[in-house]
């Protein structure tokens, strides 16, 4: 753990941004720290009458895109479902359709035997002139008459921006944002604002990301995880200690029109996350991200 | 004194025939004495009128009589327990007791059964790490949650209420799970006409 931190230290930059948005803000300045695990905020909490709490509160939210194809077998998923296909076979009856494709060959070598008497047979009419096996055949042949679209495309999967990567897995939205003096990759967050709960917040943070028409479906009112942090000890004031960030779960229902290509979000898979967020953050953020 | 005798006697006569006594009230004056009754008033003299009542009891009472047999008849039938619907499901068919389509059983080699046999076990244990992993990761999940709760109550009292209130508009929820092939995108699809050959029952 004290690596990374001496890394993001010697990274960072001592900057002081003050920044009031409210009438009777405060400004507060931040700055990196190499004690703790800090990252800055954005604004600081209005002193309000009911300020009790000296955090300030930020919703995020963590949109997913459900896996569209199914993931590929691993070798041992594989050779069960051909031994469980094989053992299936073997306790079956004889369907319709095999028991045709029986009696036609039956017919058809004693058709060419030399003591062939058509008399005998018994009259089907048309039926004999179409065998099981031309069925077949015709079925092969609309079968491949239909292209499926490709599983897997390797030009996608490559470009983090697109929504057609990794179709077998599901993907985070990942969004880039200022936080204190710094752009940052983290889920995107917003802070709280009187007289609304922290959904409302969340889905204001959704919809707040530049260029982007995401229609989701929240999971329900509960935060799913919180990730809190404290502000560098010169920095800290009565009113601001540090900030509390919870994190709100949804599912993408629609993606709307496509964003452009410098759009500040990226599309990844749980595993690429430790590239693109601090070790801290994820550690609480992997827990309620389910991969399986 | 005769005609007041005969005009009470026809007052008194007139009463006991109260629906025809505006008839009577016409003629009283000419009647003398109700067994001489005139033309106008046949219809609704007494013995007249006691024929055709005669046949209206007979014809209510058979029509009665008919329908209580009706009645009885259909409670009878009606104390019988419905037929019992047959599930399809649990019957077998014919057709797979049917002893031509029996496959011949192919003979397996002593290496392929223990294959087979070990392969299972290998996929027994295989299920059952993938069962502990999904276990782990959901209570993980729930720890999480739970942990978020906690910090947000020690936040504010009334958005931990909010949090916990339950969204009514979650559900119901619907999504279309993964299939082998992504959507083609502008593909018309073939009508499926079909014909729905499903027994329907009633009691």
């Amino acid at each position: 753990m004290a690596a990374p931190c001496r890394r993001m230290a010697a990274r960072s930059l001592f900057h002081f941004l003050s920044f009031s948005r409210t009438a009777g803000g405060n400004s507060g300045f931040r700055q990196f720290s190499s004690t703790s695990v800090h990252r800055a905020t954005l604004q600081t909490k209005s002193v309000t009458e009911k300020a009790s709490s000296p955090w300030t509160l930020m919703a995020a939210v963590c949109l997913q895109r459900l896996p569209v194809i199914s993931a590929d077998c691993g070798p041992i998923e594989r050779k069960f479902r051909d031994m469980m296909l094989q053992l299936e076979l073997e306790k079956s009856l004889l369907s319709d359709h095999e028991l045709r494709l029986l009696e036609d060959a039956e017919r058809m070598s004693r058709k060419q035997a030399d003591d062939y008497d058509s008399d005998e047979e018994d009259e089907r009419g048309d039926q004999e002139i179409v065998l099981a096996q031309d069925l077949e055949d015709s079925w092969e042949q609309k079968l491949k008459s239909f292209q499926p679209a490709l599983r897997v495309t390797a030009d996608a999967d490559k470009d983090l921006t697109s929504l057609e990567r990794c179709l077998a897995d599901s993907l985070l939205l990942v969004a880039e944002q200022q936080v204190g003096g710094e752009k940052l990759w983290l889920l995107p967050q917003t802070q709280w604002q009187e007289g609304e709960t922290l959904r409302q917040t969340a889905e204001r943070a959704l919809a707040s990301l530049p260029a982007a028409g995401f229609k989701a479906t929240f999971l329900g009112n509960a935060p799913c995880g919180v990730y809190k942090y404290k502000l560098p000890k010169a920095a800290r004031t009565e009113s601001s200690v540090g900030t509390k960030v919870f994190f709100f779960k949804a599912i993408l229902s629609d993606s709307g029109p496509p964003a452009a290509p410098n759009a500040p979000f990226l599309w990844v898979k749980k595993n690429e996350l430790q590239r693109y967020l601090k070790p801290a953050y994820v550690m609480k953020v992997d827990r309620f991200i389910l991969d399986l | 004194m005769s005609v007041t005798l005969s005009r009470c006697l026809c007052r008194v006569f007139s009463r006991q025939t109260a629906p025809s006594s505006f008839l009577l009230g016409e003629h009283h004056h000419t009647v003398q004495s109700p067994w001489f009754a005139p033309v106008m008033t046949l219809k609704t003299s007494a013995p007249l009128r006691a024929e055709p009542k005669k046949k209206k009891k007979v014809d209510p009472r058979r029509e009665q009589m008919l329908r209580e047999r009706m009645r009885k008849k259909l409670k009878k039938l009606e104390k019988v327990p419905p037929e019992l619907i047959p599930i399809e499901d649990l019957i077998t068919p014919a057709k797979c007791l049917d002893e031509t389509r029996e496959r011949s059983a192919p003979r397996l080699s002593f290496e392929e059964s223990e294959g087979r046999a070990l392969l299972l076990k290998e996929w027994c244990r295989y299920k059952q790490e993938q069962h502990f992993a999904e276990v782990e990761a959901v209570e993980l999940a729930l720890e999480a949650q739970r942990e978020a709760l906690e910090e947000l109550k020690l936040e504010s009292e009334e958005l931990y209420q909010a949090a916990l209130k339950p969204d009514p508009l979650l559900f119901p929820f619907t999504h279309k799970g993964p299939a082998y092939t992504p959507p083609k995108t502008k593909y018309e699809a073939p009508d499926g006409k079909y014909n729905n050959i499903t027994k329907v029952y009633t009691q």
